[in-house]
């Protein structure tokens, strides 16, 4: 560390370049970071010890097929099952000043919706408020605030399948969750009286007593209707959210290679200006030497310079988007696809090792060079 | 006086392992950007090609998709004997009643991949309306058999989709027949099977959509109209065309996610090009100096400079589109969130792609550029000689 302000005064010569340098390297950061988190958010859902013990039941076809009700009963006989409620997709349309926005609405037996949902953060007199009104609604916080929902205010809503529209009251809201706040609930018996109570839904929630039990019920579920007219697919929690994200293609793919790229081009641009850098002080270097500083030692000041501003570029472009992004509302800007948008610290710190590598990528070569040239042919460089 | 252009060139030539270095630094984010556009052009050409003008999809009204739309059986003859439907030469109305169901298949690559595929209870008339679906190999399905064509994309990507392959869905077994190939229109994700088969399978005695044709470009509005207007039978008419290309929203995140990129990174490649052009700006002080000594004025030497730089980012946009190339053609699939199941498509690299990969980098280099040259413009001679 005594050298601390030799590399420091070292990296200060030239103040521009070391400030165009570490801002590229935090550019370039800045995306990656912001790139990791999106896959972060779509390949690792938010599981909570709750949501763990959770399976969803869907029509064995796809989920555009509906399940009759009656399965409800059958599937809370089964062993290890503690609650079960049925859930049907509203594909809800919220006229939100002016424009037709998409709600994630679902019509819920609401019975059973506190056990099977115990993760989520409501008053207790919000929650009885919800579920004794017919026509009441249970709504997550991000969405409330999103348009300026209070309770007790009464909301229309339309949807995109079915031929109805729904008047409700929020009457409860709620936090956290495995959906994080974005969702809308209501109850099933006000969705199916609409319908002509023609008794369907579109998914069953299970709640399990243990983990242990998951394989067991899922198993016995599937197997309770494989030879009626609908058949089921049961899944956990985490393996349904994830059919989503399947479903959206190879993005892992395309994020990891554009990622990779990124890192390669910020590298490149790196160890030009270390060249560059390096290459302007032969001379000195020949001086350090004649002082008495050793190859190693040469090569050890060069690279943990550009170790320094690498890792600090990246921190600075991982840290400010962690910042920029508590204050951009990803959910509105989404439309509810992406939740939860924040730049974790693990995350940071795998930028900050990412600036590492390009760093001593960078200087790896022309240090290595300047450290191996004959000391008296350095010193009679004119640089 | 103008500085020669032959001096830019050689001045890069001299650096020319730092020139090439900052060059394929950006051309790194340039084939990232064309990468991104190719992706995004071919989703939304998929959708852009397909259809007719002429052409109706009638869907039940407020339910923006096929998908999403259910028509009871009977409202068919009422649309399709309306007087303004095209007729053929044997005065049979142009009109096609279709019946969509979703069916949630594994992919070939990856372990327990899923996505849903639209599945179109279609009849003679549905080829007839649609001349771009051909049979490539095998056969059409014949009628009241449980038999399926399958596009010949869906066919490389999902399970059990090969030609011969038993298709178990719906809890019967059905056998592929015949892989077709619409051209790279939104059918190259459907599979086919004949109507009654499939309603009966999924129990479902309804259409979700009829495809109508107006007689000519005047009459179509006169019959979207006419079938809207029907208060009894609440419908929606849509030109085909339109149809589909309202569903291009299916690109919006992948656009969001190009500009977000091309902001970033072009601030990015923008201080890259900065930083070498400083270096060459400082390591030709006395070069400058020499070319105003010559009697070079300062805003040449400033328009020289500019031009080095531009010329470095334009060699990065050309290196960048080269290394993009070879993502022209290649297959992929994303999901189509109008209608929740899966599109197919090519990533297609257009003209319009390159020459707005050359229009970005040339602003790189502008913006890159700028500062280091009016630094390069500013110096003066008797700094210089004192040097």
């Amino acid at each position: 560390m005594k050298y601390f302000r030799l590399l420091i005064t070292n990296l200060f010569r030239n103040k521009l370049r070391t400030l165009l340098t570490a801002s590229s390297i935090g550019a370039s950061i800045f995306l990656v970071a912001t790139l990791m988190t999106v896959l972060d958010e779509l390949t690792n859902p938010p599981e909570t010890p709750d949501s763990a013990l959770r399976l969803v039941v869907r029509h064995k076809i796809s989920l555009f097929n509906t399940l009759p009700t009656s399965y409800r009963e059958k599937i809370a006989a089964v062993d290890g099952v503690e609650a079960v409620i049925g859930s049907m997709w509203f594909g809800g349309l919220y006229n939100h000043q002016g424009t037709e926005i998409g709600l994630a609405q679902f019509a819920s037996d609401t019975d059973q919706f506190f056990q099977m949902y115990p993760d989520m953060v409501v008053p207790e007199e919000q929650k009885q408020a919800f579920l004794q009104d017919r026509s009441g609604a249970l709504v997550g916080r991000t969405v409330a605030e999103r348009f300026g929902w209070q309770v007790g205010q009464t909301i229309h809503t339309g949807s995109n399948l079915f031929p109805t529209e729904v008047e409700l009251t929020i009457r409860a809201i709620y936090e956290a969750g495995g959906d994080e706040g974005g969702s809308v609930y209501f109850h099933w018996d006000y969705f199916n009286e609409l319908m002509n109570d023609n008794g369907v839904t579109g998914t069953f929630s299970i709640r399990a007593s243990s983990p242990e039990m998951l394989s067991a019920i899922a198993e016995e579920v599937d197997g309770l209707f494989k030879n009626s007219m609908a058949p089921t697919k049961t899944e956990t929690e985490k393996a349904f959210i994830m059919g989503f994200v399947s479903m959206l293609g190879n993005v892992q793919f395309l994020i990891s290679s554009i990622c990779l790229a990124v890192i390669f081009a910020v590298s490149l641009v790196a160890a030009n200006t270390m060249a560059m850098s390096i290459r302007e002080r032969v001379r000195e270097i020949g001086i350090l030497k004649t002082l008495g500083f050793r190859k190693a030692q040469v090569l050890g000041l060069l690279l943990s310079e550009s170790l320094f501003l690498a890792m600090s570029g990246a921190a600075l472009g991982a840290l400010s988007a962690r910042v920029i992004f508590q204050s951009v509302p990803m959910q509105a800007i989404s439309n509810g696809f992406i939740q939860d948008f924040e730049v974790r610290f693990s995350t940071i710190g795998i930028c900050v090792l990412i600036g590492a590598v390009i760093g001593l990528i960078a200087a790896g070569l022309p240090a290595w060079r300047a450290a191996r040239r004959p000391t008296l042919e350095a010193l009679q460089s004119v640089g | 006086m103008k500085i020669p252009f032959r001096y830019n060139l050689r001045s890069l030539w001299v650096r020319r392992v730092g020139t090439f270095m900052t060059a394929l630094g950006i051309g790194l984010t340039v084939a990232i950007l064309v990468a991104m556009m190719a992706l995004i052009d071919g989703l939304d050409s998929t959708f852009v090609n397909t259809g007719y003008p002429n052409d109706l999809v009638v869907i039940r009204q407020g339910s923006q998709n096929e998908t999403n739309s259910y028509l009871d059986r009977n409202i068919f003859p009422r649309v399709r004997f309306l007087p303004e439907v095209a007729r053929d030469e044997n005065d049979e109305p142009w009109a096609s009643g279709e019946l969509i169901v979703v069916i949630n298949h594994e992919r070939i690559a990856g372990e327990n991949e899923s996505s849903n595929i639209v599945v179109r209870g279609a009849g003679n008339r549905s080829f007839e309306m649609r001349p771009e679906v051909r049979i490539v190999e095998g056969r059409r399905f014949a009628k009241g058999v449980r038999e399926l064509i399958v596009s010949r994309s869906l066919s490389r990507r999902f399970k059990h989709m090969k030609l011969g392959d038993t298709l178990p869905i719906a809890q019967s077994e059905w056998t592929v027949v015949g892989i077709f190939d619409a051209g790279g229109t939104a059918y190259d994700s459907e599979i086919w099977g004949d109507y009654d088969e499939i309603a009966l399978a999924w129990s479902r005695p309804i259409y979700t959509s009829f495809l109508v044709r107006a007689k000519n470009e005047e009459g179509r509005a006169a019959l979207a109209r006419r079938i809207e207007e029907d208060r009894n039978i609440e419908l929606q008419a849509i030109p085909q065309t339109e149809y589909y290309e309202g569903q291009t929203i299916s690109s919006v995140g992948l656009k969001a996610l190009g500009v977000f990129i091309a902001v970033v990174m072009g601030i990015g490649s923008c201080f890259a090009a900065m930083n070498m052009m400083y270096g060459t700006v400082m390591a030709r002080f006395k070069e400058i100096g020499t070319l105003r000594a010559l009697g070079f004025r300062r805003r040449s030497i400033l328009a020289s400079f500019l031009a080095e730089s531009v010329l470095l980012a334009l060699l990065g946009g050309v290196l960048g589109c080269v290394m993009a190339l070879p993502v022209h053609g290649i297959s992929t699939g994303t999901t189509n969130f109008a209608s929740f199941s899966e599109v197919l498509f090519h990533f297609r690299i257009t003209p319009e792609i390159i020459f707005r990969a050359i229009v970005f980098v040339s602003l790189v280099g502008i913006a890159g550029g700028l500062l280091p040259a009016a630094r390069a413009a500013r110096v003066r001679l008797i700094d210089v000689m004192r040097d």
